[in-house]
């Protein structure tokens, strides 16, 4: 019973780390949640507080994946409450599950680029059903990982750690490279794009706008409002085209040129 | 398969979204990751968000299509923000803009609202937030976690709410301007879209070599070996910064321009090249600490 009650609530916040509230996950809850169903909420609590307090400069900022919070946290609680680790030695113990946790991540963003064809798809026949399977079947993959990471500490205890070691130190490079095609993968997003909005004419646009953030981005002043300030300068450039092509069209339309618009 | 339409067939704009649609669209929002990948990002759990304004807006199924396919593409920003653009997209598809219009403005302001997002709720609101309720939680406490939910999810909440019927009447009312001049203006913001994914391309960058090649050894002033290496990426960088980056959106851009190539081909050519470089230990960063299968000297 409790084993299902773990599976379910881990589900739960493995898609919300994403999606729903994007604050449930967050081990201060998550953690007391976990607790009350393992029978001893004051463990889930004092565990989540350190956990969140060690998370805190840890944040997921701009798609970029750090050590999973969702299992540190739950089999945290898991080894805390069952196996009577002490609060610190037991998130040391759970941080080869939390490191599984984002191999879970990684397949799960890797199998999803691949079904965006899918998406495309129902986008085609106009299906908004489609979208909703698409999304739907996301949710259910990343949280079924989850929920089956969880309940493998909640039966494997610390022993599990170690085999999950051996077996992360083995396939690192798997993992790696899943890691390293994902980091790349972004590239080709951009790439449709510009396939539809990169005319002849807007490569030197193109180009001067990876320059700005090249020295934006690259600054320590700057970089964090780096996008900020490119979208200034691109307004600039924007605003000045569409004034000058205005000028240029009622100048022509004096001419006694008018192209109907 | 993006089709290639630039304008919609029906161009009545349509009547304004009620209250009752966009209060839907904002909770909708909250699954805005929903099915994150790595490709094209949040743009499925977006064209779901907006999904209940498109159906509302175009009524006839040939635009409906073209509309959730240019949606559809990479798409990328802040989750507690988003309402912001989906305001003024929403203005915009309800006015029948050209579509490039459309997608222009989309990508110019998805991209700033992420730094914005970052710095106002993950390095100020939730630190603090973090720092009064984690330790009434470790002296034991239920109040902890429940007014840190009650704390974050509140101002998210207010915000999604807040910035979806701002941008909404923003984008409505800036509208009849522009469209007199769409034409001009189509251009202006493509080129600012343009702008944008160039600069995305570079600080999105996520892609770099690992790799150290040993380069003999010197003796320091305190008279210890240490070893050289021949840092590749740092080389790299001294050409271009976030070269790579550039080199693989051109490479697929033209892969998928000039010889027809799907997406998902692309993905499965950088999923072979990721795996088969890690193996070979060529790339560092987002592949993270790895030991490769076999051993090569560039990689300790």
């Amino acid at each position: 019973m409790q084993a299902i009650l773990l599976a379910i609530a881990t589900f739960i916040f493995a898609i919300d780390q994403f999606s729903l509230t994007e604050i449930l996950y967050r081990p201060i809850i998550a953690c007391p949640i976990i607790g009350l169903i393992l029978g001893d909420p004051q463990t889930g609590l004092v565990v989540g507080g350190t956990y969140e307090l060690m998370m805190v400069g840890n944040m997921p900022v701009g798609g970029a994946q750090p050590p999973n919070a969702v299992l540190g946290g739950v089999v945290g609680v898991v080894l805390a409450v069952n196996v009577g680790l002490p609060t610190e030695q037991a998130l040391g113990a759970a941080v080869i599950f939390s490191l599984f946790g984002q191999y879970a991540v990684t397949l799960t963003f890797t199998f999803m680029s691949t079904m965006m064809a899918r998406a495309d798809k129902a986008a085609a026949e106009a299906n908004p059903s489609g979208i909703t399977m698409v999304n739907n079947i996301s949710m259910c993959i990343l949280g079924a990982l989850f929920a089956a990471m969880a309940v493998a500490a909640y039966f494997g205890g610390e022993a599990l750690g170690e085999t999950l070691t051996q077996f992360s130190e083995d396939f690192s490079w798997l993992m790696a490279g899943l890691g390293a095609a994902g980091g790349m993968m972004r590239n080709v997003g951009f790439a449709v794009l510009l396939k539809i909005m990169l005319s002849n004419d807007l490569w030197g646009i193109f180009l001067a706008g990876f320059a700005a953030a090249a020295v934006l981005g690259n600054v320590d002043a700057t970089s964090g409002a780096a996008l900020i300030l490119i979208a200034f300068i691109g307004i600039a450039i924007a605003i000045n085209d569409f004034t000058l092509n205005l000028k240029i069209k009622e100048n022509a339309g004096n001419g006694g040129v008018s192209d109907g618009i | 398969m993006a089709s290639n339409a630039t304008t919609y067939k029906d161009l009545t704009p349509a009547a304004p979204l009620d209250k009752k649609t966009l209060n839907r669209m904002v909770w909708r929002s909250c699954q805005l990751q929903a099915s994150f990948n790595y490709e094209r990002m949040q743009a499925a759990g977006w064209l779901w968000a907006i999904l209940p304004g498109l159906q509302k807006i175009h009524t006839n199924k040939e635009d409906l299509s073209a509309s959730m396919e240019h949606n559809l593409e990479f798409f990328n920003t802040h989750p507690f923000l988003v309402t912001f653009v989906m305001g003024i997209v929403l203005s915009l598809e309800q006015q029948k803009a050209d579509i490039n219009t459309i997608r222009s403005v989309r990508v110019a302001a998805m991209g700033p609202l992420g730094g914005i997002g970052d710095a106002l709720f993950w390095f100020a609101l939730v630190p603090i937030t973090a720092g009064i309720t984690c330790n009434m939680a470790i002296d034991g406490s239920w109040i902890g976690p429940i007014l840190y939910f009650i704390i974050c999810f509140g101002v998210e909440m207010a915000l999604r709410y807040g910035l979806m019927y701002w941008s909404y009447s923003l984008g409505t009312s800036a509208i009849a301007v522009l469209t007199k001049n769409a034409k001009e203006f189509t251009r202006a913001a493509s080129m600012l879209g343009v702008f944008v994914v160039g600069a995305l391309t570079c600080n999105y960058a996520n892609v770099s070599l690992g790799m150290m090649i040993p380069n003999g050894t010197t003796i320091n002033d305190a008279g210890e070996t240490v070893a050289n290496y021949i840092d590749v990426q740092g080389l790299l960088d001294g050409v271009l910064p976030a070269a790579l980056s550039l080199a693989i959106t051109l490479l697929c851009y033209w892969l998928i321009k000039k010889k027809n190539w799907s997406a998902t081909k692309c993905i499965l050519l950088l999923l072979v090249i990721g795996i088969v470089g890690c193996v070979f230990g060529i790339f560092g960063g987002a592949a993270g600490d790895y030991t490769t299968p076999i051993s090569v000297p560039w990689h300790a």
